[in-house]
């Protein structure tokens, strides 16, 4: 399996009124080719993060970026911004969370679509512009394109936004699509209807998808990898089907508890203790404050991701 | 549609309203309407002719229809100083009001915009702490203040500029440079608080998501900036606009005079000062049209820019 | 107090106010001149160590004239932005409190007295009552409420949904009760605020009326009809105009710092232009 995105220990700080907080706290991720690779975390878990810092979209408290993430044999992290911004749009495309505020509200959808095809083919008739933009449109199932390019964004429901975020990926014709939790917005009748669309997308884009939520049965059900987030770092990654049914981190393990287990008691399961202050740079285990299973060992020993079968690794000495 | 509709009818009221405020003055006025309005020196036969204008011997609510209907037709009475039709007087002099206050309005956007773009690009930098010291101060300072600083540097210790009047009717280039120094007087403080304004704006804008989206597909610098940020950056300025049109017609009324140009300024206060009630009232009016006319462009250009307030029926 | 002073406008602006208020205070003390006294062999002096900043066209001596200039506008300034107030929140607090229809038509005497611009509806009214000082206080109040009467409406409005006034409701307070001791501190920020950002707008009506004859009645003299008098001998001199016009800059400067300053720290997001 040859690896279209390679992530090694990509470290990101960024400075706070409290100090200085590590949000990505040494990333090691591959993407496949062709693959759908999910990042599932709980929220502070950095993997908005790793999506903005893959396309270099950061904010301006940002102190400390280090890492590589190869793709095509090039670090996308040592890019000049200007090289970077050649990439955007064309190599990799993003799509956002809410899609309500992701589109500008004074401008029609066909305003959006034509202005991202116009980056990636100049020099397109207008005709031409319409005709794909409404193409676009129709592959991502919605009625009477025509229409919806004449439409404004607040004119459309949630659910249409995000298919008209998800065509204008499509236009640019990404080799890597970064998708950041796009349903966590929408309703669960919705959501289902864009997770079909992803579906279809493997075929349209021949590259890879990174698919970011906190939700694990949906990227469960999705996904052909998965790389679990805690903390600002990966403790497990490996085949979706393999690390779903048999995880090899407490934490995954924990989780999926929390996915399986809901109203079946009457109690909601949830992981004791809280999630990580960014700030605080603890000697061992990032997930020791609250595992099941800790030890001395544990507290002392920073666990670095470590291979525990063919394609699987995970961040935990037991595991091995 | 319907957005349009309801800015007319609100605009239509408020003027029925001002109309009626206006009315309700010489009705309000205390003791012998004429003698009280023209003051003691008049003589009879001024006197007599103001009352017959004024409809002042007729009952109330006559005088209110009269009112209404004259000037609905456009007959905002006689002057009753020289016979003339006050609209014909106000007519006279209009227009060069109008342009003095049409010219400071579009210099001011016309170098705030850009000015306020620029800060905005740089925020923090040496031109921005620059633009938004200096804008303060313009604003703050009434523009007939301005007016005569102007005056005197330019006009007077220097002698670059030409002074007084409006210049000959035929010759524009000097029309045009009689222009310069109200102008610049009227516009400079809108020039620094419009540059802010958009500057603020540009700032938030900037911030958006929607505008992280379109850096994140690779659009062009120059595209984000000036085609989609600045439209969302133009509505706070375009809605403080509207409200500084007022101040900025006042401003244009001192400056007329202190620069002895033609225009309502010096038709207003001659009329107060013969007592010239009609052309007063005449002047009063249509300042308030203009001023309730330039806010409905200014609504229209909200409905124009903003999709979401064009609700559909 | 504190963060006001914390930027150099914000304390350039205070220095300013500070200074016009004294002048305006202990004006009959300070000025070195009775402000009408003529002495027309004098007119048109140079700054000296007798006359500090000249004399007009009638020897009178402009630093006294100034000074009590400073009185007169502080004087029409805050008695009609204290009048202003007063019926303005008055009529916001009554507008949040009606029924719908009287709402209304308070809002849309609002519009309609702000559809004048202030100047224009100031002129409107002199002519036609007669140039007074009182109609002077009055017309400019009257042009500044419909502002007042929005922002307490609109606090009124807001703090409606505030919890603890519900809380009091149930426990059975008196309307008002409510009002005095729970609404009006909780909305007598902005309405300062407000306050202090009028002034500049009231000096400049005040100064704008004057200049053309039709503020202020002599014997008061306010910075306009100095301002006037010098521009009308400005062949003779420019000193006077010159003085006169710096002065009324400089206080519309450093009273718009001043009230800048106060809005930024009693609420820095209220700063959005």
């Amino acid at each position: 399996m040859t690896a279209l995105l390679r992530i090694t220990g990509l470290h990101l700080d960024a400075r706070t009124p409290r100090g200085t907080a590590h949000i990505l706290r040494g990333i090691d991720l591959d993407v496949g080719q062709g693959r759908i690779v999910g990042v599932v975390g709980e929220s502070g878990s950095g993997k908005s993060t790793l999506a903005l810092a893959l396309l270099r979209l950061l904010p301006g408290n940002v102190t400390r970026l280090d890492g590589q993430a190869v793709m095509d044999g090039t670090d996308l992290l040592a890019l000049p911004d200007a090289a970077m911004g050649a990439w955007r749009g064309s190599r990799i495309a993003m799509i956002f969370q809410d899609p309500a505020t992701a589109l500008n509200p004074l401008f029609t959808i066909g305003t959006h679509l034509r202005d991202v095809l116009r980056r990636r083919q100049p020099g397109l008739s207008r005709a031409a512009l319409r005709t794909q933009a409404e193409a676009a449109l129709r592959r991502v199932e919605i009625a009477d394109p025509a229409a919806r390019l004449r439409a404004y964004p607040h004119e459309l429901s949630g659910g249409m936004r995000q298919r008209v975020m998800i065509a204008m990926a499509l236009l640019a014709q990404p080799t890597l699509l970064l998708a950041d939790e796009p349903t966590t917005a929408l309703d669960a009748t919705v959501e289902a209807g864009i997770i079909g669309l992803f579906r279809g997308l493997r075929a349209d884009l021949g590259g890879a998808i990174l698919f970011i939520s906190h939700d694990l049965a949906l990227v469960a059900d999705l996904c052909d990898d998965i790389a679990v987030l805690y903390g600002g770092l990966v403790v497990e990654t490996g085949p979706a089907p393999a690390v779903t049914t048999d995880p090899a981190h407490p934490y995954t393990a924990a989780l999926l508890a929390c996915a399986i287990e809901d109203g079946g008691s009457g109690r909601l399961p949830s992981i004791p203790g809280d999630v990580p202050d960014p700030v605080t740079e603890p000697p061992g285990c990032i997930f020791a404050p609250r595992c099941p299973l800790v030890e001395a060992r544990c507290r002392a020993e920073p666990q670095p991701l470590r291979p525990v079968s063919p394609g699987r690794a995970a961040a935990c000495w037991k595991a091995a | 549609m319907r957005y349009l509709l309801s800015r007319l009818l609100t605009t239509a009221l408020i003027v029925a309203g001002a109309m009626l405020l206006l009315f309700a003055l010489t009705v309000l006025v205390p003791g012998d309407p004429a003698a009280a309005l023209l003051g003691p020196q008049a003589s009879p036969e001024y006197a007599a002719r103001f009352v017959a204008e004024m409809g002042l011997d007729q009952p109330v609510h006559i005088r209110l229809w009269r009112f209404f209907t004259h000037v609905l037709t456009g007959d905002l009475g006689t002057d009753v100083v020289s016979g003339r039709k006050v609209s014909a007087a106000i007519g006279a002099v209009l227009p060069y009001t109008v342009v003095l206050t049409a010219t400071s309005i579009g210099l001011a956007v016309l170098l705030g915009v850009p000015l306020g773009c620029l800060a905005a690009t740089r925020p923090g930098s040496l031109t921005d702490n620059v633009l938004a010291g200096v804008s303060v101060a313009l604003i703050a300072i009434p523009s007939f203040v301005i007016a005569i600083l102007l005056l005197l540097v330019f006009s007077v210790w220097l002698d670059w500029l030409p002074v007084l009047g409006t210049g000959r009717g035929d010759d524009l280039a000097d029309q045009a440079r009689r222009l310069i120094l109200p102008t610049i007087a009227l516009s400079v403080g809108w020039v620094g608080y419009i540059a802010r304004l958009v500057r603020t704006a540009m700032l938030e804008v900037l911030a958006e998501p929607y505008i992280r989206t379109a850096r994140a597909y690779g659009l062009p610098r120059g595209t984000i900036v000036l085609k989609y940020a600045l439209k969302n950056a133009c509505i706070p300025p375009l809605a403080v606009l509207g409200l500084g049109i007022g101040r900025l017609l006042g401003g244009a009324v001192l400056v007329e005079l202190v620069f002895s140009r033609p225009g309502l300024g010096r038709l207003v206060l001659d009329a107060i000062n013969v007592r010239n009630y009609p052309v007063l009232q005449g002047a009063v009016l249509v300042v308030v049209l203009l001023f309730a006319g330039a806010n409905l462009a200014v609504d229209l250009l909200y409905g124009a820019i903003d999709p979401r307030l064009r609700r559909r029926a | 107090m504190r963060r006001m002073l914390a930027t150099p406008a914000g304390v350039l602006g205070a220095l300013i106010v500070g200074a016009v208020l004294l002048a305006a205070q202990f004006a009959p003390w300070i000025a070195p001149y009775d402000p009408d006294a003529l002495a027309v062999l004098d007119r048109f002096a140079g700054l000296s160590r007798a006359h500090l900043l000249g004399t007009d066209q009638l020897g009178r001596d402009l630093y006294s004239r100034l000074l009590h200039g400073a009185t007169v506008a502080m004087g029409v300034s805050l008695t009609s932005i204290a009048i202003a107030a007063l019926s303005g929140t008055a009529l916001g607090i009554l507008a949040a409190s009606v029924p719908a229809a009287w709402e209304r038509l308070i809002l849309v005497a609002f519009d309609i007295i702000a559809s004048f611009p202030s100047i224009v509806l100031a002129l409107a009214v002199v002519a036609v009552f007669g140039p007074s000082n009182a109609h002077l206080v009055g017309i400019v109040a009257v042009t500044l409420v419909p502002q007042f009467g929005r922002v307490a409406r609109a606090q009124v409005l807001t703090l409606r949904a505030a919890p603890f006034l519900e809380a009091e409701r149930i426990l059975g307070a008196s309307p008002l009760r409510i009002m005095w001791s729970h609404v009006l501190p909780n909305i007598a920020g902005p309405l300062i605020v407000l306050a202090s950002m009028e002034v500049p707008v009231v000096i400049t009506i005040e100064a704008g009326l004057s200049f053309i004859g039709l503020g202020v009645r002599p014997p008061l003299a306010s910075w306009g009809t100095l301002i006037y008098d010098g521009y009308s001998y400005l062949s003779d001199s420019t000193l006077p105009v010159l003085v006169a016009s710096l002065a009324l800059a400089a206080a519309t400067l450093g009273f718009t710092l001043f009230g800048e300053a106060l809005r930024d720290a009693v609420d820095p997001r209220a700063g959005r232009g």
